[in-house]
């Protein structure tokens, strides 16, 4: 097995190295969003046609059926690469995939599955403006007339929803029990009538998330998926479906990005002896942060592929990231000084570790923020690790 | 691979050793005993048990009456007597027969057939200082109070080695008082002309030291955390147990996280070290910066996390801040550790 997966990095960084666009960073330094959806396309299409995309789709898909030792080894090494990451592809290939492929019916399947690979793009349509932390309080009313649903309501934070084509969607069924009863799982065409789309500017200028508003919006009875009310079961799969790969790869992408922080700290030119020793040990600080890292979730995932992951794992490797990346880019946006602050042009789509610091330090509150709060993954960590007291919750 | 790592011979179970260190701390090891009486008295027997179980032949070499293991046979040990705030401690004697596995004659080879035969106890002193030009007193080192030998290394591992026989003429060993009462420490006053250089892998010695600190802070950190977390679970306030409280417990996962941070990376360090594999210098030094942080966090906040208790002699949380303060300076400051990987970190970051 070691073999298959040593023989698979060495195929790939071939691969790679004949296929990763060259100077792609630069040709996406400050273009605009009809560039970097073209690059993000034509980076995907490349990765499918070579089976790189859907490692870990079950086994009749092509490219499917990889284990996850290997699905780990594609990450890292398209991390080491420098390649783009696929932003805009991720939901499709992970959290629509996956759910589809375990609570999806057969027609589902048949429909969105191959659609994915050629590039329909999906969002997630789960937090709303009063459920966000507290998602099962989700609020948008969907009600059953005949054979459709007629859904009311509004999301927020789906990434890139203003270009996708569906969107998965929790909507509320029934109001009468707890409140993760009553949720139910829906595909929602984009282009339905009552969907409207508006993206929402982030603190860095960017736009990688779209408010979601639902008016009267019809969808068909066959697009419900897993049992009526039991829709909150199904998120489950949604939001596990990538199974720590995420990080995998933006901890190598981190590791990788070291060197930039060096070269900021020693300016070109100079010898390494010179570098500051306060800046120096700063880095040797957040080097060996981000091995302990690499390291911790090393040992996450022999665990997962050994089926003995702990409880509470993947929330520390969360927190641990999320801490690490915004003290890297802190660091960086320090030792740049100045000029930080008069470089307002980026990269999109790659990742936090762009090279432009202020967009970066600003960007690195999403890992502190989405995917569960930094404070709830402390919630997780003290109730389910340390088995401290849980407190009384509404 | 450097040519003095043996080919392993059959590996012994960690889960097995650390079982075995455990039951033996817990039954030898009274942590507040030290406090009354500070010295090595406190713990008569302690060490020649250690020695009995065959923890000093371990690493030593099967030619010369070694068990030929890993340093991944003493890393749950040094995790245990971390623990367990074990005052006896065979780290130093451990670095030495690494450093001198590899010595067939000469006072090396000496030295190490005492320490297989139970007669030497090795003591570590790191000097920025060439040998010849070295103070006449060594200051603080650990062990030194029962050590036979003396061996003196260069800061960062590498440059000349000496090593003194401490029971020779010329010597005084003072035990030094030092808050950290867990441990003794001496000032060793000595005649600098009585030295013998030896050639010594310095570097595999400061690894070693690297990660016996390391693991001892994990061990520490995690005891210290266990009670800190049991304590805020039965202890009420308001109505609540006090570990229900989101302000406590918000910071209790942040001191599990870097903990656990800092035991991914000491293991891996180890693993490396064992092997000799990839920048295993590095990473022990790396290791030994997490390890100290994070136990130097969790004993301060566990005191903070006790209130008033904690403040307290009778509590025994400061004996777990005071061994990590220890910890933090012994064989090293933070700032030297960094400023001794940081050339190798930086090179390999510019390699991509």
């Amino acid at each position: 097995m070691t073999d298959r997966v040593e023989a698979l990095r060495s195929e790939l960084r071939t691969w790679l190295a004949q296929n990763v666009p060259a100077g792609w960073r630069d040709r996406q330094q400050g273009d605009d969003i009809e560039g970097f959806l073209a690059s993000q396309r034509e980076w995907f299409a490349r990765l499918v046609a070579a089976g790189y995309a859907t490692p870990h789709w079950s086994p009749q898909w092509p490219g499917g059926g990889r284990s996850l030792a290997e699905q780990v080894a594609i990450f890292e090494e398209i991390a080491r690469a420098d390649a783009p990451r696929m932003s805009l592809f991720f939901v499709s290939l992970y959290h629509a995939a996956m759910t589809l492929q375990e609570w999806g019916s057969e027609a589902q399947k048949a429909r969105h599955l191959p659609a994915i690979t050629k590039g329909e793009i999906w969002c997630q349509g789960f937090s709303e403006p009063n459920a966000g932390s507290d998602l099962a309080s989700l609020r948008t009313r969907a009600e059953r007339k005949g054979d459709r649903y007629i859904v009311n309501g509004q999301k927020i934070w789906s990434t890139l929803g203003q270009f996708a084509d569906w969107c998965l969607l929790l909507v509320r069924t029934d109001s009468s029990g707890p409140k993760q009863a009553g949720i139910t799982f829906l595909l929602m065409d984009m282009r339905s009538k009552g969907v409207e789309a508006r993206p929402i500017r982030q603190i860095t200028g960017d736009e990688e998330f779209a408010e979601l508003f639902l008016d009267d919006v019809e969808i068909p009875v066959e697009n419900l998926v897993g049992p009526e009310n039991e829709g909150w079961k199904v998120a489950q799969t949604t939001l596990s479906s990538e199974r720590g790969l995420t990080l995998v790869e933006l901890t190598e992408r981190m590791a990788r990005s070291l060197w930039s922080l060096v070269e900021l700290a020693t300016s070109v030119g100079e010898e390494l002896g010179r570098i500051d020793d306060e800046a120096r040990r700063r880095i040797v600080d957040i080097a060996s942060r981000i091995e302990g890292l690499r390291a911790m979730i090393a040992i996450l995932m022999a665990r997962r592929i050994a089926g003995q992951e702990g409880v509470g794992d993947a929330s520390m490797i969360k927190l641990a990231y999320a801490r690490i990346a915004r003290d890297f880019t802190s660091l960086g946006l320090r030792l740049r000084g100045p000029l930080a602050q008069r470089e307002t042009r980026y990269v999109l789509g790659a990742g936090y570790e762009t090279g432009n610091w202020m967009f970066d330090f600003m960007n690195s509150y999403q890992y502190n923020i989405a995917g569960g709060s930094n404070e709830i993954q402390r919630n997780i960590i003290s109730e389910r690790v340390l088995a401290m007291p849980r407190e009384k919750s509404a | 691979m450097t040519a003095d790592v043996l080919d392993v011979a059959e590996r012994m179970d960690p889960e097995e050793l650390r079982d075995a260190a455990r039951r033996l701390l817990a039954d030898q090891v009274d942590r507040r005993a030290v406090l009354d009486a500070p010295g090595p008295e406190s713990h008569g027997a302690l060490f020649g048990e250690m020695a009995n179980l065959g923890w000093l032949l371990l690493t030593a070499p099967a030619a010369r009456g070694g068990l030929d293991q890993s340093f991944e046979a003493l890393a749950p040990i040094y995790e245990e007597m971390g623990r367990a705030l074990s005052p006896a401690a065979i780290a130093s004697t451990m670095a030495a027969v690494d450093m001198l596995r590899a010595q067939d004659d000469g006072p090396g080879a000496e030295l190490l057939d005492r320490i297989i035969a139970g007669e030497a106890r090795v003591a570590i002193a790191f000097t920025r200082a060439a040998p010849s030009t070295l103070p006449q007193t060594i200051s603080l080192v650990p062990g030194g109070t029962e050590a036979t030998d003396l061996l003196l290394l260069p800061e960062a591992g590498q440059g000349q080695a000496a090593l003194f026989d401490l029971r020779g003429p010329g010597v005084r060993i003072e035990q030094v008082e030092t808050w950290d009462r867990s441990r003794f420490f001496a000032d060793i006053h000595l005649d600098t002309a009585a030295l013998k250089p030896l050639q010594v892998a310095g570097e595999i010695g400061r690894a070693h030291c690297d990660l016996a600190i390391a693991w001892d802070c994990i061990g520490g950190a995690q005891q210290a955390l266990d009670e800190a977390i049991a304590y805020m679970g039965t202890r009420k306030q308001f109505g609540r147990p006090i570990g229900s409280f989101q302000a406590l417990k918000h910071r209790a996962a942040d001191l599990k996280v870097g903990l656990e941070v800092a035991r991914a990376l000491t293991q891996r360090a180890t693993a490396a070290f064992a092997e000799r594999s990839g920048a295993w210098a590095d990473l022990a030094g790396q290791a030994h910066l997490l390890a100290v942080d994070s136990y130097r966090a969790i004993t301060e906040e566990s005191i903070q996390f006790h209130g008033g208790i904690g403040f307290t002699w009778e509590h025994d949380c400061h004996l777990f801040l005071k061994r990590a303060l220890m910890n933090e300076v012994l064989l090293g400051t933070p700032e030297q550790v960094r400023d001794r990987v940081a050339p190798g970190i930086l090179e390999r970051a510019l390699k991509r």
